[in-house]
């Protein structure tokens, strides 16, 4: 334990990836926890995923086309914005083909975003590090991005969260109350498309849906409130984490790929401690 | 004699969800203030449909609905909805005055906290319905009935001059569900009530007329739904057509 904190202290690249996994917890924990009460998963997982088109497309300029201010962290923030509108607008317009819909939506995103890259040097690299995350890329540009982007979405949601929460639980009475339903759900997954573009710094497009949820579900097992499963979920999510980072530095492994395992660990601990019904104060 | 104002008035309301279907056809009714209104049909027969055109859910494809002289999509319309309780997952993390306070979402400031008198407005909600002890308690664990009660607390809230139920007693025990008939029977002498129910026996004993939705919205009183029922007509068709009369007489019924 002591040598990671040592390394921690020497190590810049270490450092900032350990900042970056903090400050994607302290949302994911928050916004997974609207995304599993409010039971969209899949649709978090299309905007997760269709995200890929935005990074393919700004790399290639980036790197094909010489276009300098086209990174690949506002594309993934572009393309993950527009897919969550995309998909909330079909969800309220055909929920009957819902799941078809966004499910298209899904992978003609990756498929755009892969064509993209195969057209862009190095793409190879490139690809394999969106996918499955690479956190020691995370920049002191990129880290300030995200903080900014971290405390957007807690504002956010120290603003809304009343209403965000009877969306969640009974849109029917919330438009009776006069709430925009529409625009506050299209709201909603704009900000879990924001979330989605942090956490993917941390754990990669493929497994950011492990991040997002388990967390959250986790929390959703000892607690009965959803501020309180708000706050466990963050703690969670920070411990995973800060275990992975850990872990995968001491083992040589991919930091992504190790807390999205520790996380599933984590959930299979957890369903067996719920079992002893065990409740969070 | 006080003319009593009109709560509720539909005229000629023609509804589909499709080009060619029409699940309410021709509907025109009107309900006054304070009255206690049964609604009754069968599965399918369009109630669900009447209550979401009530609450401007939905919009009539002819014909004008309107709610104390304004239309039903001018919020807050006071109106109150109280869905069954087994619509909830019962997982989700909300405690009981949460859920009442979501009764006073019109009144919550841009800032999103609501105010003491919000607050204020929730625990005489619950103390109304006598779940005052369960406030800080998870809505999941309250049994049917004390979850039923918690969401007429919320409408409550909300200080309605309407309340809309969709069976209130359904999947309820008998105790649950004397004690929610015995709430009805002191919120309809301040509210405009309108049930909509299976229960029969609660509709001829409770309510002033019952609403016979099967496309066509019929207005009867209790005493002629007994007739009905003398000649055999419930549940199945309540509302003569040709064709139903044809499947009651032959046995036929859901």
């Amino acid at each position: 334990m002591n040598s990671f904190f040592e390394a921690l202290a020497v190590n810049q690249l270490l450092f900032f990836a350990t900042l970056a996994g903090l400050a994607a917890s302290v949302v994911g924990g928050i916004m997974g926890s609207y995304v599993v009460v409010k039971r969209i998963s899949f649709i978090s997982g299309s905007i997760s995923h269709s995200l890929l088109a935005g990074i393919g497309f700004f790399l290639w300029l980036e790197r094909a086309q010489n276009i300098s201010w086209a990174s690949p962290l506002a594309g993934a923030l572009i393309a993950s914005i527009i897919s969550a509108l995309l998909i909330g607008w079909i969800h309220m317009s055909y929920r009957q083909r819902e799941d078809s819909v966004i499910a298209a939506v899904w992978s003609i995103g990756m498929a755009i975003g892969l064509l993209f890259m195969s057209q862009t040097p190095g793409f190879t690299v490139e690809l394999a590090n969106f996918l499955v995350g690479n956190i020691l890329w995370v920049t002191p540009h990129d880290l300030a991005v995200l903080a900014i982007l971290d405390l957007l979405v807690l504002g956010a949601v120290l603003l809304l969260h009343e209403r965000l929460l009877a969306i969640s639980f009974d849109e029917d009475q919330a438009r009776l109350q006069g709430v925009q339903v529409h625009r506050l759900y299209l709201f909603l997954l704009t900000l879990i498309a924001v979330t989605v573009v942090l956490l993917m710094q941390v754990v990669g497009i493929v497994l950011v849906m492990t991040m997002l949820t388990l967390p959250a579900t986790i929390a959703n097992l000892f607690t009965k409130q959803l501020s309180k499963m708000m706050f466990l979920a963050v703690l969670l999510s920070a411990l995973f984490s800060l275990l992975g980072t850990f872990t995968a530095f001491h083992l040589d492994l991919p930091v992504g790929a190790t807390i999205a395992l520790i996380a599933g660990i984590g959930y299979i601990l957890a369903l067996t401690v719920k079992k002893k019904s065990f409740k969070f104060p | 004699m006080t003319t009593k104002k009109i709560a509720i008035s539909m005229k000629g309301v023609y509804f589909g969800y499709t080009n060619t279907e029409r699940v309410i056809e021709n509907a025109s009714i009107t309900v006054h203030e304070g009255e206690f209104i049964g609604i009754i049909g069968p599965n399918g027969g369009g109630k669900t449909t009447l209550l979401k055109l009530l609450m401007g859910f939905l919009e009539p494809t002819k014909g004008s609905i309107s709610i104390f002289g304004k239309s039903p999509k001018s919020y807050p319309n006071g109106i109150a909805y109280v869905p069954q309780n087994l619509r909830f997952d019962k997982l989700f993390p909300i405690t009981v005055m949460e859920l009442v306070l979501g009764g006073r979402l019109a009144t919550l400031p841009w800032w999103g906290l609501f105010s003491k008198s919000d607050r204020e407005k929730a625990e005489e909600a619950l103390d109304k319905v006598k779940l005052s002890e369960f406030a800080h308690k998870p809505f999941g664990e309250l049994s049917g009935g004390q979850a039923q009660r918690a969401l007429i607390a919320r409408s409550l809230a909300s200080e309605p001059r309407i309340l809309l139920l969709d069976e209130p007693t359904a999947n309820v025990d008998v105790q649950a569900e004397a004690a929610i008939h015995e709430l009805l029977l002191e919120l309809r002498k301040h509210l405009t009530i309108l049930m909509v129910t299976h229960d029969i026996r609660a509709v001829i004993r409770q309510v002033e007329r019952v609403l016979c939705v099967q496309g066509q919205i019929d207005a009867v009183s209790p005493g002629e739904l007994c007739e009905h029922f003398a000649l055999g007509l419930y549940h199945f068709p309540l509302i003569q057509t040709p064709e139903t009369h044809l499947k009651s007489n032959l046995g036929g019924g859901r």
